[in-house]
């Protein structure tokens, strides 16, 4: 999916990179920037993170010249009395006249490096509102933003997010350069697609996706071994033969309480002791047996 | 300066990288050795230092550095160091005298809405001052590029609120965070995005040692277009009177 959403996003769109200190989407950002530059499309870069030689270090060619660098980096919080572009600008009609003065003929794409920085400074709700006015304005096409998603608040992070129609979430792989990209993408019928990823990215900023994450994980274990039969390659005889296993079937355990120990003991055999009793005047004899309703 | 750590960082007086932006972080531990290390390196380079120091007096900058073999009064006359020492200034803000006439630099202490914009305008026409006059006919010395370094940003979080300095000049910055509440957390995630160097010191995970007093995470974030390569590494370090020797986890010599 990563490969699609690098050739363009619908009009209205909003895309979001989201990283994390382990793994800096700015690259991924750069590769998007490059491609919307291939496709003749005018860019404008909010740079409020880094400044506009190392943001447009790798982007080569004529194509650069279609990229408008509006420098926030230097003094975004106007401390100067000449501030280039300030977190106060981010607003409708400001970044509507920004765009606009660059005439172009086909539609700009506005990318926002990054919205962490917006975020810090103006309250997520204004961002939210401005961000959904860029989207339905009609000034710019479509809305690219690099979010830090360990910099804010998850409720923060969420609510930016549900406002874009691409989310992309990157994080590292363990080895190597590579990274997994998470992608949620939300058409405009409100179907949902999620998909993982793992790419790298060379050094012309294009995009090589290797495979899904499944295939990288461990190896299924062996096909589970035969069990090993524990009384084979022993110097003793551990098997049982037939006449041997029957003899042991029919043993008697000793504290096991069968029915023939029972009538042994309750009927007692020839030979043992007999109580005779002669019942004397006073004494209340009852021939009934008191034990006879035990069910023993 | 540590020669060891020069060796890890492959940095050394004669040749460092320029516009680097360098984080030092602690985490229940105390990271203060390693501003003492870049101070006396840059001293050492013969860059032009400004120093803010919002947590300790200049004494006790000077004291230590004396036993690394820098001499922070010196360089103060001869103009390479320049000193905000913070608590003094403070002092002048909190308690406001007819007769003070010093800067405010540290005016965020009294007015959090006013920010940290004195203090940036503090160190910016400082620089641009200096820069004017470097080569002047007063035979004043010329010095290498210019650096800044702060210790520490959290006093200035727990003291001023809402911390966005930005100081963008041409040389090399560093700053000490501490990370352990949310606020500082957020100042931590935010700084570490934009720097190119990260050394985050904590103390061991298995306890207290007398011999290993802690680990140090060195962290490179190549920014440059050749890839995103982040390339990380762990050091146990000791601190003695005079240096701190770093060795890789394991190798402490009171092991082997």
């Amino acid at each position: 999916m990563l490969p699609e959403l690098l050739q363009g996003i619908d009009a209205g769109g909003f895309l979001i990179i989201q990283d994390s200190t382990s793994y800096s989407g700015r690259h991924l950002l750069k590769s998007f920037i490059n491609s919307a530059l291939d496709r003749e499309e005018a860019v404008h870069v909010l740079g409020f993170e880094v400044s506009e030689e190392e943001l447009k270090d790798g982007l080569k060619g004529s194509p650069i010249q279609r990229l408008h660098f509006h420098n926030a980096y230097s003094d975004p919080l106007g401390w100067t009395d000449h501030p280039a572009f300030t977190v106060s600008q981010f607003c409708l009609d400001e970044l509507t006249r920004l765009v606009k003065q660059t005439s172009h003929p086909k539609p700009a794409t506005l990318v926002i490096d990054s919205l962490s920085w917006i975020l810090r400074h103006l309250s997520p709700p204004d961002v939210c509102k401005t961000l959904h006015q860029l989207r339905k304005g009609g000034a710019v096409r479509a809305i690219i933003g690099l979010l830090h998603a360990d910099m804010h608040q998850r409720g923060t992070v969420g609510s930016v997010c549900h406002l874009a129609t691409s989310v992309i979430t990157v994080v590292p792989v363990v080895k190597g350069d590579k990274a997994v990209a998470k992608i949620t993408k939300r058409s405009k019928s409100g179907k949902v697609m999620q998909d993982e990823e793992i790419f790298s990215i060379k050094e012309d900023f294009t995009v090589i996706v290797q495979g899904k994450p499944s295939q990288l994980g461990p190896k299924l274990a062996d096909p589970k071994e035969q069990e090993t039969d524990p009384t084979a390659n022993l110097t003793f005889n551990l098997r049982l033969s037939d006449t041997e296993r029957e003899a042991k079937e029919k043993l008697a355990l000793p504290f096991v309480f069968s029915k023939e120990k029972k009538t042994a003991l309750l009927h007692s055999g020839p030979g043992s002791g007999r109580i005779l009793y002669e019942p004397d005047a006073n004494d209340d004899y009852d021939q009934e047996d008191p034990d006879d309703d035990l069910d023993v | 300066m540590y020669t060891e750590l020069n060796s890890i960082l492959n940095t050394n007086p004669d040749s460092f990288t320029q516009g680097e932006f360098v984080l030092l972080s602690d985490r229940k531990s105390d990271a203060s050795f390693l501003i003492h290390h870049f101070l006396s390196l840059y001293l050492r380079a013969r860059c032009k230092v400004w120093f803010l120091g919002l947590v300790q007096s200049f004494n006790h900058y000077s004291a230590i550095s004396q036993r690394l073999g820098v001499s922070l009064a010196q360089a103060k006359e001869k103009g390479q160091l320049v000193f905000l020492e913070g608590l003094n200034e403070s002092l002048s803000v909190l308690i406001p005298q007819e007769t003070d006439t010093r800067s405010q630099a540290m005016g965020f202490l009294r007015d959090p809405a006013v920010g940290l914009k004195s203090l940036y305008e503090f160190v910016r026409s400082s620089v641009t001052s200096s820069g004017g006059g470097e080569a002047g006919a007063d035979g004043a010395e010329e010095w290498g590029p210019p650096v800044l370094l702060v210790d520490d940003l959290s006093v200035l979080l727990s003291l001023g609120g809402n911390v966005v300095m930005l100081v963008r000049c041409d040389g090399e910055e560093e700053e000490e965070d501490d990370g352990d509440d949310e606020g500082s957390e957020r100042l931590l995630k935010g700084l570490t995005h934009q720097c190119s160097l990260t050394l985050h010191v904590q103390g061991l995970p298995t306890g207290f040692c007398r011999d290993i007093h802690g680990q140090v995470e060195v962290c490179w974030r190549r920014r440059q277009g050749d890839g995103q390569y982040t390339q990380k590494k762990l050091f146990q370090y000791k601190v003695h009177d005079k240096g701190v020797s770093f060795f890789a986890p394991g190798t402490s010599s009171a092991v082997l």
